[in-house]
């Protein structure tokens, strides 16, 4: 019975960790933050390099969307010195759908409209 | 003409010193964006650690991204004409400086300063000024080139002025010698042949007479005093009647009276002017067998001949002097110009009407105190 009991918890405790696990990871984070955890420049500092060449939402969002489907070193914005320590990664095995929520997330994630003051 | 030369000028010069004052405003303005940009870049640097927008007491500025919206903006005019460098609205000067490195995403950066109107104060003060010196250059010019227009036919009419002056100076006494000696004749004992001729000389002297007494007024006695009285305008116009009967039978021309008593206060010499130039208009176009009717009421005195009329639309040109319709007719065209002077003077008021072929009617009127 004791065992029985036990066995019951920890079965509910798992599905509630998985159940968790799925609402608070979004395909952002799933997907992009777990590699670039491993690199010294953060996400954020990469998007400031985007603004710093493509300026607007549209082109941003543009600009990340062709580099992920074919990463060249002359399409990234990142320095060469950067590109040749750490090399340049896959192209997305994501759908275009899930690149476009990913970019979305990302774009609203460290976008600075509305955060001047 | 000289009014829309002077604003087309001052239009030019306007939009040149605004385009000036707005050169001195881009030096300065630059300056501001060039170091503003120098602060974004920091604050790129630093976002999103620090998010406070660098500010400056000097100007406001506003940060707009590649496809122009709006980052950020201190800036008190939001509408942006991105197509231009510089422009002042509203009283702002704006100064639009597009980044070659897009600092948190802004490809534009606005600076935006206030128009102190200083440069516009001091333009309007030199148009108000040189506009009116302009004006006044040209008015004088072109007063100056009527006048020169005008010269020949002004001398024109002071030689004819001067020419009726000296002449009719000397015509009153012999006139007068003729006038009295034909009154004083005695045409009863006279053979008819005789008497028709004296007719004659009558109906010239008495032509020539009037023309004397309308000329001596234009020229010498129009300055004299008047001597106003209560006049009784119906022995004044039988008296003339009279006068002028001999000259109108001798064209077959009857007059017809229905005169009423009137008064009238003014000059006796003058109302005979007026007078004598109606009725002698009125028998000198008038045809042969024509009649002319003169009805005398208080206030008013119609003058109506069976003549040969005047088109309308040159009734209001029959007042001018020298003018005449009629070249077939003796006189100066003068006869007109000064009843018009007279009944002016004395506020009386003068109609005409006239039909080609039919005859002409005056009327003057007017009102007794």
């Amino acid at each position: 019975m004791g065992k029985r009991l036990r066995g019951v918890l920890v079965t509910i405790v798992f599905l509630n960790g998985v159940s968790l696990w799925g609402e608070s990871e979004n395909i952002f984070e799933r997907n992009c933050v777990p590699c670039h955890q491993e690199l010294p420049t953060s996400l954020g500092e990469m998007f400031k390099s985007y603004l710093l060449v493509y300026s607007s939402e549209k082109f941003v969002k543009a600009g990340i969307k062709h580099y992920l489907r074919h990463p060249f070193k002359s399409l990234s914005v990142m320095s060469d010195l950067f590109i040749d320590t750490y090399g340049i990664k896959k192209p997305t095995h994501l759908t275009p759908k899930e690149l476009d929520e990913a970019i979305d997330i990302y774009w609203e994630k460290f976008k600075v409209f509305d955060k001047l003051k | 003409m000289v009014i829309f030369g002077i604003t087309l000028l001052s239009a030019f010069y306007y939009e040149s010193q605004k385009k000036l004052a707005l050169s001195n405003y881009r030096v300065m303005m630059a300056q501001y964006a060039y170091i503003q940009t120098k602060r974004l870049k920091v604050l790129h640097h630093f976002f999103p650690d620090r998010r406070e927008y660098p500010r400056d007491p000097r100007f406001t500025s506003a940060i707009y991204d590649i496809e122009f919206h709006k980052i950020f903006s201190l800036n008190r005019v939001e509408s942006i004409r991105f197509d231009e460098e510089i422009y002042l609205t509203n009283g702002y000067v704006h100064f639009i400086k597009g980044l070659d490195t897009y600092y948190l995403g802004t490809r534009y950066l606005v600076i935006e300063v206030q128009d102190d109107a200083k440069w516009e104060v001091a333009i309007w003060k030199d148009i108000a000024l040189y506009g009116t010196i302009a004006f006044v250059l040209f008015l004088l010019f072109g007063l100056y080139l009527a006048k020169l227009f005008l010269k020949p036919m002004r001398d024109s009419i002071m030689l004819l002025d001067r020419f009726i002056k000296d002449t009719t100076h000397e015509l009153n006494t012999p006139l007068s010698a003729i006038l009295a000696n034909i009154e004083m004749m005695d045409t009863d004992v006279m053979v008819e042949k005789n008497r028709k001729k004296l007719e004659r000389i009558n109906i010239a002297a008495k032509t020539v007479s009037t023309l004397y007494k309308d000329l001596t007024f234009l020229t010498l006695e129009q300055e004299k005093k008047n001597e106003d009285e209560h006049l009784d305008v119906k022995e004044i116009v039988l008296d003339r009647v009279e006068y002028f009967d001999i000259l109108a039978r001798s064209k077959q021309v009857t007059f017809s009276l229905a005169l009423d008593d009137a008064t009238l206060y003014m000059d006796r010499r003058k109302f005979t002017r007026i007078i004598d130039n109606l009725i002698s208009n009125a028998i000198k176009y008038n045809k042969r067998k024509g009649a002319i009717k003169i009805t005398l009421e208080p206030n008013r005195l119609i003058i109506e001949d069976s003549g040969i009329g005047i088109d309308e639309e040159k009734i209001p040109l029959m007042f001018d002097r020298y003018l005449r319709f009629n070249s077939s007719e003796g006189g100066f065209g003068i006869g007109l110009s000064i009843v018009k002077k007279i009944v002016d003077e004395y506020g009386i008021s003068i109609d005409v009407t006239s039909q080609k072929e039919v005859g002409t009617k005056m009327e003057i009127r007017w009102e007794n105190d």
